[in-house]
């Protein structure tokens, strides 16, 4: 580096732009290699050019403030106003990895039951119920939620937030599911729906006292059991189709459901036992 | 710790995200930048959303510098690249390669060869488009390719107009010398 | 001047265990320093504050309202920032997600006010560098000092903090202190901690809990006076004192109920004060550290 710097009448030019283009090039290459004469340009750029002050703000907002996921444009365009569609979509359980995770499952456990025997569909059986429970269990359970404890203490509806995460769990899982279904050969595929429905009310209901995952993989866990004895006594589906079990998931559901709205209050409490 | 951090410590430090290191960086180049941008165009608005670009950009590949020559001359390639980007999008607004402002008058002329000597003359008597080319490609770092996109002509006619530029610096050089 | 936050007869009990019994506390506008050995109940009586638990019995009122009744909860919820013990982080989060986050659940729903105030409190606590920063790449002081930013939000006229100060560096922890000094001015700051120290350089009142119950509430300086003349330097632990223990000079600092005289007194500081009442409850003897 020579001890060539550019004086301030060159400056002058160079910034009111009134230099030949070869000054303009020379002062340019300077530039890039001379740190002292950058920053006296610098000066003199604040002023004349853009607003920079304006520029940097907007560029730490493109890098700070976080980017809205896929699933959460999708609920904006789903009709949610802008912070909840954030709210609800910041959850672990939309997070693009878990939900083609259960896709997965589900679609292994849908061609079991096409390829393989009476084993497969049960699989199925097992497997389709308790998906959307688990799905939304994990879509809010405090270890999971991107706040613990100091959520408790914020003024926002508790029952709202899962809710609305609720609701976006169904919507994504239960037409997977009845997609799904139709592949299983002989059975209407609405079959999965009031099962799983249930289960899903149940979990709102129990995490009132309970965490949710607690509650979810007690369900089932139980569920899976129920559908192992039963295959062992009888290699049957019907079972489960007759419209007498339709009727209790559907009582079930509604029951639950009421258990939980009425017990609301201890979604935003900590539960004596976690 | 003696003396300021360098710009090549502070991008370290930008990709560890460190956002103090991040403004640092903005300060010290963002003026420069955005001065030498205006100046091949018009259109401040566009010329802010290339900074603001630029910026971003460093942020989201800061290793992408190798560590080879100076962070300036870095920031600049991506800098006039994105602004090359921003041009293409908009056909409203044109390119100002390599024009100044003013012409200069017959005695500055004398002074420029003075000072530059028969190179900076010989610059100044290149036609508007060969001088455009040569902005672009020598003396910004454009690839022909991307010189033409900005330039919007063909890129056999950068080549071309490159290759005449050349012949005709050298020959007014080899003219001046003897 | 009406407390903004007081407690009537109040008990909280998990099965058989009494965590608190009994407390009556009226607390106003400055910050209350809560200290107290592990197990006295100091987490639970901020839960309680932060109505993140109801109590078992008695009354809690924050700001004039009732934390049992539901629109009066969401209403304080409005006013009160919450610093729990343990704060789990979200994977993948940077400092400035997280914030934003609570910011939202805040009922921030403006994107630009709601930003400009995470930068507000993310700087106040000293992490505007780290804003884009992934959680897990912070320190466990940097996580202390970002789950303290999102209390903060709103510069609420309640702040309840459970051990804000465990963990931050010894420079951090001035910052804080004065940060919170500056918030005390209108606001009320319940804060628990271990560090005797804290609570000697930021509060003006302090409750002592122990077993569930307030064994003291009241000014600092009264709490120390209670020492003066009980504390002494010795070469030796001093068989008669009620706690003992070697000091970095290599001498020993002796605390005893009673005032003696031929011995080499001290200033008495918060710590001893806080020693003696315990030990009152506890029993005599030397307990050398």
């Amino acid at each position: 580096m020579t001890g060539w710097h550019v004086d301030d009448q060159m400056l002058r030019r160079y910034v009111e732009r009134v230099d030949s283009v070869a000054e303009g090039a020379s002062v340019e290459q300077h530039l890039l290699t001379c740190e002292r004469c950058r920053s006296r340009v610098n000066s003199a750029a604040y002023a004349a050019v853009v607003d920079l002050g304006a520029v940097l703000d907007s560029t730490l907002a493109a890098v700070e403030v976080p980017r809205p996921s896929a699933f959460e444009r999708l609920l904006r365009i789903a009709g949610l106003p802008p912070h909840e569609a954030r709210m609800v979509a910041v959850a672990s359980a939309f997070r693009g990895v878990w939900l083609v995770g259960v896709a997965t499952v589900l679609a292994f456990a849908a061609l079991a039951a096409k390829v393989g025997d009476a084993g497969g569909l049960w699989f199925f059986l097992g497997v389709a119920p308790i998906a959307p429970c688990l799905l939304v269990a994990f879509s809010y359970d405090r270890r999971w939620d991107p706040a613990l404890e100091p959520e408790l203490a914020t003024p926002y509806p508790a029952l709202r937030l899962v809710l609305l995460r609720t609701i976006a769990v169904l919507a994504l899982a239960l037409p997977v599911v009845l997609l799904l279904g139709l592949v299983v050969p002989g059975q209407t595929p609405l079959v999965w729906l009031l099962p799983a429905v249930g289960f899903v009310a149940l979990v709102l209901a129990a995490s009132t006292w309970v965490s949710p995952l607690n509650a979810a993989f007690t369900v089932s866990g139980a569920w899976l059991l129920v559908v192992g004895l039963v295959v062992r006594r009888t290699y049957s589906a019907g079972v489960v189709l007759e419209p007498r079990i339709q009727v209790a998931f559907l009582v079930l559901a509604v029951g639950s459901f009421c258990v939980f709205l009425a017990r609301e209050r201890h979604l935003s409490q900590l539960r004596p036992w976690r | 710790m003696d003396g300021p951090p360098s710009d090549a410590v502070l991008l370290l430090r930008v990709a560890e995200r460190d956002v103090g290191a991040f403004r640092a960086l903005y300060e010290r180049h963002a003026g420069w930048l955005a001065l030498r941008l205006a100046r091949r165009c018009n259109d401040g608005e566009l010329v802010a959303d290339a900074v603001q670009d630029t910026f971003v950009a460093v942020w989201q590949k800061p290793r992408s510098f190798r560590g080879d020559g100076d962070v300036a001359a870095w920031l600049w390639g991506i800098a006039i690249r994105r602004l090359v980007s921003r041009l293409r999008r908009r056909s409203d607004v044109e390119a100002v390669f390599g024009r100044s402002e003013t012409v200069p008058a017959a005695e500055d002329e004398v002074l420029l060869s003075v000072e530059y000597g028969d190179l900076g003359a010989a610059l100044a008597r290149l036609s508007p488009e060969m001088r455009a080319v040569v902005q672009a490609v020598v003396l910004d770092g454009l690839t022909a390719r991307e010189a033409a996109q900005v330039l919007d002509v063909p890129v056999s006619n950068v080549k071309t107009r490159l290759y005449r530029a050349k012949a005709q610096l050298r020959a007014a050089l080899a003219e001046g010398m003897s | 001047m009406t407390a903004s936050i007081s407690l009537r007869g109040v008990g909280r009990r998990f099965g058989a265990t009494h965590a608190l019994t009994d407390v009556d506390l009226d607390l106003c506008p400055g910050v209350i320093g809560l200290l107290g050995p592990n197990g006295a109940g100091k987490t639970t009586l901020l839960r309680l504050l932060a109505t993140a638990l109801p109590p078992s019995q008695g009354d809690v009122r924050v700001l004039g309202r009732d934390v049992e009744v539901a629109a009066e909860r969401t209403e304080i919820r409005r006013r009160l920032g919450y610093l729990p013990q343990e704060v789990g982080f979200p994977r993948g989060f940077t400092a400035f997600a997280f914030v934003d986050y609570i910011a939202l659940l805040k009922e921030w729903n403006e994107p630009v006010a709601r930003h400009a105030e995470v930068r507000r409190v993310l700087a106040q606590v000293g992490l505007s560098d780290l804003a884009a920063k992934r959680i897990r790449a912070m320190s466990g002081g940097q996580r202390r000092r970002l789950a303290l930013a999102q209390a903060l939000l709103g510069s609420p006229p309640v702040l309840i903090l459970d051990e804000p100060t465990t963990g931050v560096d010894p420079e951090q922890r001035v910052t804080l202190r004065t940060v919170l000094a500056e918030i005390a001015r209108t606001s009320v700051v319940v804060l628990s901690t271990h560090q005797t120290e804290d609570v000697a350089a930021l509060c003006e009142r302090v409750v002592v809990l122990d077993g569930g119950r307030v064994r003291y509430d009241g000014p600092v300086t009264e709490l120390v006076g209670r020492a003066a003349g009980r504390v002494w330097l010795a070469d030796r632990p001093d068989p008669a004192a009620t706690v003992s223990w070697r000091t970095g000079t290599g001498r020993y600092r002796n605390v005893a109920a009673e005032a003696r005289a031929g011995v080499e007194h001290v200033e008495p500081s918060l710590e001893d004060a806080y020693l003696l009442l315990r030990a009152d409850r506890s029993g005599a003897g030397v307990v050398a550290r």
